[in-house]
């Protein structure tokens, strides 16, 4: 029975039609290449995330727990006029507080506010010149398929060698995941304002400008929102892969729980995010669907 | 990788080892060695091949020189250390674990050998495994001063942390690591908190990639690693001595939930072949084969950076050290065997 060692040797493989190896050998010293004469400029370059990712961190765990709790249930019942959300709210965030995840739960929110605000600024322009240009759209929406499935552990390494470790690569990383939603739902909003409002709107003699900021951005907030609502549920999602590109936060908990077979410490933080996506997931969706009756557009009305 | 903590859960696969061998062994008995090939055994001898660089060449080398050089039957399967070492004590499978870092699983492996299910065939790494703090070469002779862990306040400033530039950084390991509670224990004993960060790379990946940036740069880092890697290979790096092994401090410095923490170098725990019992008691010529096949940390280090330049897996790794390495290798066997696996490659 000798000869099994090779067992893939000896099958028919796919034929080798030329030799990949000096590929691989390439791109790695390309990387290695860009990471010694750019990585200042790209370092450069991210500063400005850092910057804001660090103010917005710092400035979250200089408030006390409390005022956070009560800004947030008041937010929700700014957002819902009702009391059952603020509730929610404020018992999982006392739920975070107990399990002694405060801190880390805050370190995860300014990632995911920080993340979410980047790709907002991107993201948006982005939606809508590829609303107004079938051309960008047919270039742009595969890069945006490439984005939503190439798993994320294969640009983690890179995004780390060319941006240095810490905080600037997860923010990245979780912008690289999380953008392609809103930018999608920003460019179906804008297609899918009514023709005849249009017509109208033309009828009126409005400019193209008008248009795009007076008529089609209104009336395609509402999408644009679930678009952000996907994003900031997205971001959260990235937690704890960006945890192992040192981001911190519940990530890391949930990474160490896994590490030390600590079942209990895993779940807790896992609670942890669960607690968080439900607060921000009802609050931007309560927004949106009181932005919908304002607009007109929700079922009550139609 | 290297010291994990989990080692609950290897104590209780250790327990339903004993069960499962008495079983087993009366099926065993059955089977009795009626080869006359050079192997001794016509049994299957499985090979762990763990999931990091150094043990996965060392296992397609052995394979490679069973097979070919002595005709065994020879298998490879896929192994990391808690999962092999659980199935070793369990079942006496796989039969040989060419790289195991007894140290971080050592009740386990000695209630193993202590049942008589396991055994030592030899060392697999001769000088032992190492880890410790490191600094890149370039920056220990531009900075002749920083030799010792408690020169690093001083140099704080070198290694700045870009999310935090008053302090330093210093890389510590993955969460989940033993060495992450060392690291801590270690960090705390020194009192670097006031001019360090213990960063938390998240992830091995993440470590090889922040030290290679390092590298490639040419920019200071001091961080934790342990060898033989490929890592280690490739990168000239100094450690920051640190006074000699204490295993009592050591011992309170691994438990997280004992104090004070002292200073004391990392333990050099041995890396040994283990294999299942059997191969000693009836494949006698393996088990001389193995007792013998030690190869040292720079060794292992330069081969697994020849894989790593070379984009080569453990396999073409394995047969570029025979190739190459005849002088090393062709000690461990007699020339009939070192021949027949020449010739087979």
């Amino acid at each position: 029975m000798s000869g099994r060692l090779v067992y893939v040797g000896q099958i028919d493989m796919f034929p080798e039609i030329f030799e990949t190896r000096p590929v691989r050998i390439w791109i790695d010293n390309g990387l290695d290449w860009m990471v010694k004469y750019w990585g200042d400029w790209f370092e450069a370059g991210a500063y400005p995330l850092l910057v804001m990712l660090l103010a917005i961190q710092n400035f979250l765990l200089s408030v006390p727990w409390w005022l956070i709790i009560i800004a947030l249930g008041g937010l929700a019942y700014v957002a819902t006029k009702r009391w059952i959300l603020p509730i929610v709210v404020v018992v999982a965030l006392l739920l975070v507080g107990v399990m002694e995840l405060w801190e880390d739960a805050i370190k995860t929110m300014a990632l995911m506010i920080a993340a979410t605000i980047t790709t907002i600024a991107f993201a948006l322009p982005m939606g809508i010149a590829m609303s107004r240009s079938v051309i960008l759209r047919r270039l742009v929406t595969p890069i945006l398929d490439l984005m939503q499935t190439l798993p994320s552990f294969v640009y983690l390494i890179p995004v780390v060698m060319i941006f240095g470790p810490g905080k600037v690569p997860a923010l990245i990383a979780t912008i690289i995941y999380a953008a392609p939603p809103l930018i999608r739902l920003t460019d179906l909003g804008i297609r899918l304002v009514d023709t005849e409002i249009m017509e109208a709107a033309q009828a009126f003699g409005a400019t193209k400008r008008q248009k795009l900021i007076g008529v089609q951005i209104p009336l395609a907030l509402p999408t644009i929102l679930a678009g952000i609502n996907q994003t900031t549920m997205m971001a959260l999602s990235m937690v704890v892969i960006a945890s192992m590109i040192g981001a911190g936060g519940l990530g890391y908990q949930v990474l160490q729980g896994i590490g030390r077979l600590e079942v209990s410490r895993g779940l807790f933080a896992g609670l942890g995010i669960v607690a968080l996506a439900i607060i921000f997931d009802r609050i931007t969706q309560a927004f949106g669907k009181r932005l919908q009756e304002r607009i007109g557009l929700s079922d009550k009305n139609s | 990788m290297t010291l994990r903590t989990t080692n609950w859960p290897v104590r209780i696969a250790g327990m339903i080892g004993i069960a499962s061998t008495m079983v087993l062994a009366s099926i065993g008995t059955a089977q009795a060695a009626t080869d006359d090939s050079l192997c001794g055994t016509d049994k299957l001898i499985d090979i762990a091949e763990m999931s990091w660089p150094s043990a996965a060449a060392l296992a397609n080398i052995h394979a490679i020189i069973l097979e070919k050089g002595y005709g065994c039957n020879v298998e490879l399967v896929a192994g990391d250390t808690n999962p092999t070492l659980a199935t070793l004590l369990a079942k006496g499978t796989p039969a040989i674990a060419p790289e195991l870092w007894v140290g971080s699983v050592q009740d386990a492996w000695d209630k193993g050998i202590e049942d008589g299910v396991v055994a030592v065939a030899g060392l697999a790494i001769s000088d032992g495994a190492v880890e410790g703090w490191w600094i890149p070469s370039y920056v220990a002779e531009a900075n002749p001063g920083l030799k010792r862990v408690e020169d690093l306040p001083e140099y704080a400033q070198l290694f700045a942390d870009p999310e935090e530039p008053a302090k330093g950084r210093f890389y510590s390991c993955p969460p989940g690591w033993g060495c992450e509670i060392a690291n801590a224990a270690l960090f705390d004993a020194y009192e670097l908190e006031d001019s360090f960060n213990l960063f938390s790379p998240g992830s091995g990946g993440n470590l090889d990639a922040s030290i290679a940036r390092a590298f490639v740069r040419e920019e200071p880092i001091v961080f934790y690693y342990w060898g033989p890697t490929s890592l280690m290979g490739k990168y000239d790096m100094v450690e920051l001595e640190m006074p000699e092994y204490d295993p009592v401090i050591w011992k309170c410095n691994m438990d997280a939930e004992c104090g004070p923490n002292g200073k004391s170098s990392f333990a050099s725990p041995p890396v040994i072949v283990g294999t299942a019992a059997w191969i000693k008691n009836e494949a006698p010529v393996v088990n001389n084969y193995l007792s013998n096949i030690s190869l040292n940390n720079v060794q292992i280090s330069q081969l697994l950076d020849w894989g790593a330049e070379n984009k080569a897996d453990a396999e073409a790794t394995a047969k570029y050290f025979l190739k190459t390495q005849q002088d090393v290798w062709t000690l461990w066997v007699p020339e009939n065997v070192a021949a027949a696996v020449i010739a087979s490659l």
